[in-house]
């Protein structure tokens, strides 16, 4: 039988050891950044133009200077072929704010014996090395409500600091949503009860914020490979129940959990956000990956809806 | 206690079990301590337990291991006993020893010794007159007298190969207890239900006068060779045995005729089947020496097979005149006498393209017949040397055709042929097609079943001549000739005035042909000996008259002993007819019989013997074994099962609390391991079943298994993916990828087969690539994807090392990079291109025939898989790009990554699917622009 338990605070906390490995997995998606770089230059994430005047570094059109307007705006070169003043604007450019959160509750520090590593290990290694892809490509990133959005080069270890002192939290943050043009990447093991998570969710996506919703899970959780006479204890509410004989309950637990999970599909779904499940027992990059590419290219709406019926 | 040699001394402590139904309960209801463990989603758990938990209760094996265990203290304390001594006979009259002296006590023949000599030795302590009788000798009275007499005879005695009738003893033992009443009967019996084994026992048990009868049955009874038979590729012979038991298994030997081993060959007995068969499979001239089998530790007369000439396998050279043969196989000639020779004779085809050359071959290869079929010429120089070949004791078969009939001056025949031959039947001839007639009986066909269907409609005739008669061996109803012979010298000439297919006569075709050549071919055999008689013209005939009218008799040479080893002939041995005899039986004791170069063989069982175990159920008799026995306390066994059974349960309590985790998973892993090593050679076999049913009943598209989880995983989920789009998009609807192993598992289900190939990939064993070639040559087609596009040039298509050795032993077309007209850029899609996950790296299909070579007409006009390449090589990474998980949701990003790369590369795909199934359905429209230009006109 399998045996498993929640690691302390101590064991599990985010520390430097997540902070290398983080690196050292997002060491290797920059690889791919520059290989696509060699084909073509559309890959660059970070400063997209805007498609309107503001503040910038290209050029986006010549316009008529109004009047009020400040001398030192207008574009001398354009106005002498003329008999007009213009004025010269350079396309706005912002960048994209990926706001990153880490479910920390206690929940998250559960392990079984066929994970390598608590969920918490694994959520904090996917956050970091997305933000270290990110940063490198010039978004800024941030963790909900754990400070202000950063696109320093140094932002995996500012973000490992802000989550090694935040501690345990068992809720979900307040739901205050977030700007059209960000992005969110919840990062957490979803078990909360659906209206929760559905209240959190659309909170965040009121303002038509795009997001991905990625549920680690161990696998224990998955598989439900418990048989005999067993005890099970919730490490959140710290309630206890004895079951005879576990096995019996296999089959109907599978059926709870993936009605649980599509359920948090539905959430997500009209938003126009994606799910995606990851188990402790694969390899972090497999989920970075499918995060990557999902953050990297929008898909075809019409042909996401034939896969998926 | 009837069958099981146990007894208690404490009897009365067995009444202790009766508690057990108690303990049962109060067992049942101390409940072991849980297991407990963390677990998040208990949430979720609590919603689907229902509500009422039930009384938690002792496993009902832990019970039963602890009753168990209850149950052998109470056990042990009665103090159990196997084989108690049993009580002494008290009988007063004479013991009678009775001894099965026949062939199946010869294996054991040293127990059967001593458990006589201990009958005798208890009748002389108890002061008892002992007689002994071997079953097998003459009836006679029977002489009462001291143990010292009775030894005497004992060691006087030997296993006989034969057994007789006991029932012949029956009366004498009658008189006997008549005389003196209270005989004390022991039956030392073979076990074999074989010479009225059982109504003699009967009658023992039946024989009245206060006499007892006591039966010692061993527990494996003698092995049995019987039905020996030289088929086509082996040497076959059943193997007997009378107990259904457990499997086993044995040798059985070869030996030629002065004794030296040639080969053995195992045989192996399945559980509860009596018979086997053991196959030795040797060269055809090695298998003609074998003159004995035996199995090898068998030592009874029944465990050796004597063969003879009727075992041999003669060699059979057929040459045929006709020379593209090969073409329409089933019409020639060659067939229908290979189908015809091939059960009791080896056939040889002929090697050389000329007739002439083939027999001159065949001559110098020593093959002892020749048949040719439909030869007309034959060079002088050839006839010279088949003449003097038949005069040394060749058989050569000729059978007629239309070369035969046309042919010149050819007095290679028994009788002198008119040329040109008749037909009967047909639409300008009055007769009828002709049936056969009775053989004459001077033919060796005599005897012969002449069937009413086989007609006959052309033949060639002979000359009337005085010697036809004589020669003549099978006729049709009119009297023509059907089968001339001629005995020149040594040897045989045979004409059948038919050809040997059915172009003249339906003959070939029916059972009669067979028997006819394998009588034929069997007088080769004959050759030798007739010549030490001296053959004279029409000496065939003759002896075969002699034969037929006095049957000849073989005196016995050398016969078996009961052991099985050959010595003289015992005086009672009398000959037997040279037609042998299916059998032995004590007139003709198994051996050898005749002179030494025309010997046959009489076996101990007959070929289609069956040995059965003497069943001596329902008779007052008591049975023993052969072995002593001494009597054995059981107590310490059963408390040390106790004290096993204490450990176990003291163990399983410890890890049912949850304690010792580490030691439970080893263990478990440990156990885990070992059954899975049991259990994997059984499991693969169904699951290889299962998977073939499951891929030839759905088409699928298979990928090769790598071993590296990584690219495996891509494998499968680029399949499924390109699977969704196949459904989605087009009329095929894959079933569920498959993963497989070309080593292992068999490809023909698999239309497409994806192979990524990994940079560390090692070359495919032998047997491995022998299967990728065939299912390539076959139409099966192979997408290699090296994945390297980024980093390889992509000018030649074995760029990866790792994909060349792979390909190095494969038999690899010639390749070019996909032409823009070719079939794959419109198989579905009009496609420039082929990108996958990356883009740039060419896709290399088999190059086609060049415009030039398909007007020369140098290009096969067919290709195999209707002109689908076998091999497919690109280094896009397929895979990669059409990789989605469950959801439906891609897995990796495409470079550059944007979405019109990746809907490219799942057309690209879309479209080898489609290539690989609908083969160059697509390219037909090339000719389009000619067909509507020639329209027009």
């Amino acid at each position: 039988m399998v045996s498993a338990r929640t690691l302390s605070l101590e064991e599990a906390a985010p520390g430097p050891r997540h902070s290398a490995t983080a690196l050292s997995l997002s060491d290797a998606m920059p690889r791919l950044v520059v290989a696509a770089r060699r084909t073509s230059a559309s890959i660059v994430h970070g400063l997209h133009g805007r498609r309107r005047p503001g503040t910038g570094e290209n050029f986006w059109q010549y316009r008529r200077y109004s009047p009020g307007e400040s001398a030192a705006r207008i574009d001398w070169r354009r106005s002498a072929l003329g008999e007009h003043l213009y004025v010269r604007e350079q396309e706005w450019e912002a960048a994209h704010t990926v706001w990153i959160w880490v479910d920390r509750s206690r929940s998250m520090f559960f392990r079984s014996d066929l994970a390598r590593e608590a969920k918490i290990e694994r959520a904090v290694v996917l956050a970091l090395a997305l933000a270290d892809i990110l940063v490198r490509g010039g978004e800024r990133v941030g963790l909900i409500g754990l400070g202000a959005p950063t696109a320093s080069r140094r932002a995996v270890d500012v973000l490992a600091e802000r989550l090694a002192s935040a501690g345990i939290d068992d809720d979900m943050p307040p739901a205050h949503p977030l700007s059209q043009l960000s992005e969110a990447v919840l990062i957490g093991d979803f078990l909360e009860p659906e209206a929760e998570i559905a209240a959190y969710v659309r909170g965040l996506g009121a303002n038509g914020a795009r997001g991905h919703v990625i549920a680690v899970s161990d696998p224990a959780e998955e598989t439900f490979p418990f048989s005999g006479r067993t005890e099970f204890i919730d490490p959140e509410l710290a309630t206890r129940f004895t079951f005879g004989r576990a096995q019996d309950l296999r089959d109907e637990y599978g059926v709870r959990l993936r009605a649980h999970r599509e359920a948090l599909r539905l959430i997500a779904a009209p938003l126009g956000w994606s799910t995606a499940l990851h188990r402790t027992d694969r390899p972090a990059s497999e989920a970075l990956l499918a995060l990557y590419a999902q953050l990297a290219e929008r898909p075809n709406e019409v042909r996401s809806e034939r896969l998926t019926a | 206690m009837m069958g099981l040699p146990l007894a208690f001394l404490n009897p009365w402590l067995l009444l202790a079990l009766a508690g057990l139904p108690a303990l049962y309960f109060l067992l049942r209801l101390v409940p072991p301590r849980p297991h407990s463990v963390d677990f998040p989603p208990l949430r979720l758990l609590l919603d689907v337990v229902p509500k009422e938990e039930t009384a938690a209760r002792t496993p009902w094996w832990l019970v039963a291991l602890r009753l168990g265990l209850a149950a052998f203290v109470i056990l042990a304390l009665a103090a159990p006993v196997l084989n108690p001594t049993p009580a002494g006979t008290a009988g007063t009259g004479p013991t009678v020893i009775l001894i099965d002296d026949g062939w199946p006590a010869a294996g054991d023949w040293e127990a059967r010794r001593q458990a006589a000599e201990a009958a005798i030795a208890a009748a002389e302590s108890a002061g008892r007159p002992v007689a002994l009788i071997g079953l097998n000798d003459e009836t006679q009275d029977i002489a009462v007298g001291t143990g010292g007499a009775a030894r005497d005879r004992l060691n006087a005695l030997v296993p006989q190969p034969f057994i007789r009738d006991r029932l012949v003893h029956i009366p004498a033992l009658r008189q006997l207890a008549g005389r003196t009443p209270g005989l004390d009967l022991v039956w030392l019996a073979g076990g074999l239900d074989l010479g009225n084994a059982r109504p003699f026992a009967e009658a023992l048990a039946a024989l009245g006068h206060d006499s007892r009868l006591t039966v010692h049955m061993p527990e494996r009874t003698a092995r049995g060779l019987a039905g020996a038979d030289n088929t086509s590729d082996a040497l076959t012979t059943r193997v007997l045995r009378a107990e259904g038991g457990p499997g086993e298994s044995g040798i059985v030997r070869a030996y030629d005729l002065r004794g030296r081993p040639l080969g053995d060959a195992a045989f192996a007995f399945g559980p509860s089947a009596t018979e086997a068969e053991a196959r030795i499979e040797l060269p055809i001239e090695l298998r003609n020496e074998v003159a004995r089998l035996e199995i090898a530790d068998g030592r009874t007369a029944a465990g050796v097979q004597l063969l003879d000439e009727r075992w041999r396998r003669r060699a059979v050279g057929v040459v045929s005149g006709a020379t593209a043969d090969t073409a329409q196989p089933l019409l020639s000639p060659v067939y229908y006498l290979t189908r015809a020779l091939e059960p009791f004779a080896d056939v040889r085809p002929a090697q050389a393209g000329n007739a002439s050359e083939a027999v001159l071959r065949f001559i110098d290869d020593g093959v002892p017949v020749i048949a040719l079929a439909d030869v007309g010429t034959i060079t002088p120089e050839a006839r010279a040397r088949i003449r003097q070949w038949i005069a040394k004791g060749g058989v050569l078969i000729r059978f007629a055709g239309s070369r035969l009939a046309a042919a010149e001056d050819d007095d290679l025949v028994p009788v002198r042929l008119r040329r040109g031959g008749r037909v009967l039947g047909g639409a300008l001839a009055w007769s009828t097609p002709q049936r056969l007639g009775e053989f004459p009986a001077a033919s060796p066909f005599a005897g012969l079943r002449v069937p009413e269907e086989v007609t006959v409609t052309r033949q060639v005739l002979a000359e009337p001549d005085p010697e036809l008669g004589n020669r003549t061996w099978a006729m049709l109803a009119d009297g023509t000739p059907l089968v001339t012979a001629a005995r020149e010298k040594a040897g045989l000439l045979v004409l059948f005035h038919v050809t040997a297919d059915t172009v003249w006569s339906n003959l070939p075709i029916s059972g009669l042909f067979v028997d006819m050549l394998r009588r034929t071919v069997a007088l080769a055999g004959e050759a030798t000996p007739s010549e030490a008689e001296g053959a004279a013209t029409g000496e065939g005939a003759a002896s075969a008259t002699r034969t037929a009218n006095e049957p000849a008799v073989l005196a016995p040479t050398r016969t078996l002993d009961g052991f099985g080893a050959f010595r003289s002939p015992p005086p009672t041995a009398r000959p037997v007819p040279a037609t042998g005899i299916p059998a032995a039986t004590p007139e003709h004791p198994p051996g050898v019989y005749g002179p030494p170069d025309g010997f046959i063989a009489v076996n101990t069982l007959a070929p289609d013997a069956e040995l059965r175990r003497l069943d001596l159920s329902g008779l007052a008799a008591n049975v023993r074994g052969y072995a002593t026995v001494e009597p054995t306390p059981l107590a310490p066994w059963l408390l040390a099962a106790a004290l096993a059974a204490f450990l176990l349960d003291t163990l399983i309590v410890i890890l049912m609390s949850g304690r010792l985790a580490a030691v439970r998973r080893r263990a478990a892993a440990a156990a885990l391991a070992l059954f899975a090593v049991l259990a994997a050679p059984h499991e693969v076999r169904a699951q290889s079943d299962q998977a073939m049913m499951d891929a030839a009943l759905r088409t699928r598209l298979a990928y090769v298994v790598t071993g590296d989880p990584g690219i495996d995983e891509i494998s499968l989920a680029g399949l499924r993916g390109l699977g969704f789009q196949l459904a989605a998009r087009t009329a095929f609807e894959p079933g569920d990828p498959v993963g497989i192993d070309p080593a292992r598992d068999e490809m023909a289900f698999y239309p497409l087969i994806y192979w990524p190939v990994a940079d560390n990939a090692p070359a495919p064993s032998a047997e491995a690539l022998a299967r990728i070639d065939t299912y390539m040559k076959r139409g099966g087609t192979i997408l290699f994807d090296t994945r390297d596009a980024l980093y390889s040039s992509g000018s030649s298509p074995g760029g990866s090392p790792a994909l060349r050795r792979i390909l190095a032993g494969l038999d690899i077309p010639e390749l070019e990079q996909v032409p823009a007209n070719h079939v794959l850029t419109k198989s579905f899609y009009l496609l420039p291109d082929f990108p996958g996950r990356f883009r740039g790296g060419p896709l290399w299909v088999e190059a086609l025939p060049t415009a030039e070579e398909q007007e020369s007409g140098d290009a096969a006009l067919v290709r195999p898989g209707d002109g689908v390449s076998p091999i497919l090589i690109t280094s896009n990474d397929f895979a990669g790009a059409w990789a989605v998980d469950a959801g439906g949701r891609t897995l990796l990003p495409t470079v550059p990554s944007e979405p019109r790369q990746r809907e490219m590369a799942y057309r690209a795909g879309i479209n080898i699917v489609m290539y690989a199934l609908t083969g160059n359905y697509k390219a037909d429209q090339v000719h389009i622009p000619a067909l509507l230009e020639r329209l027009g006109q």
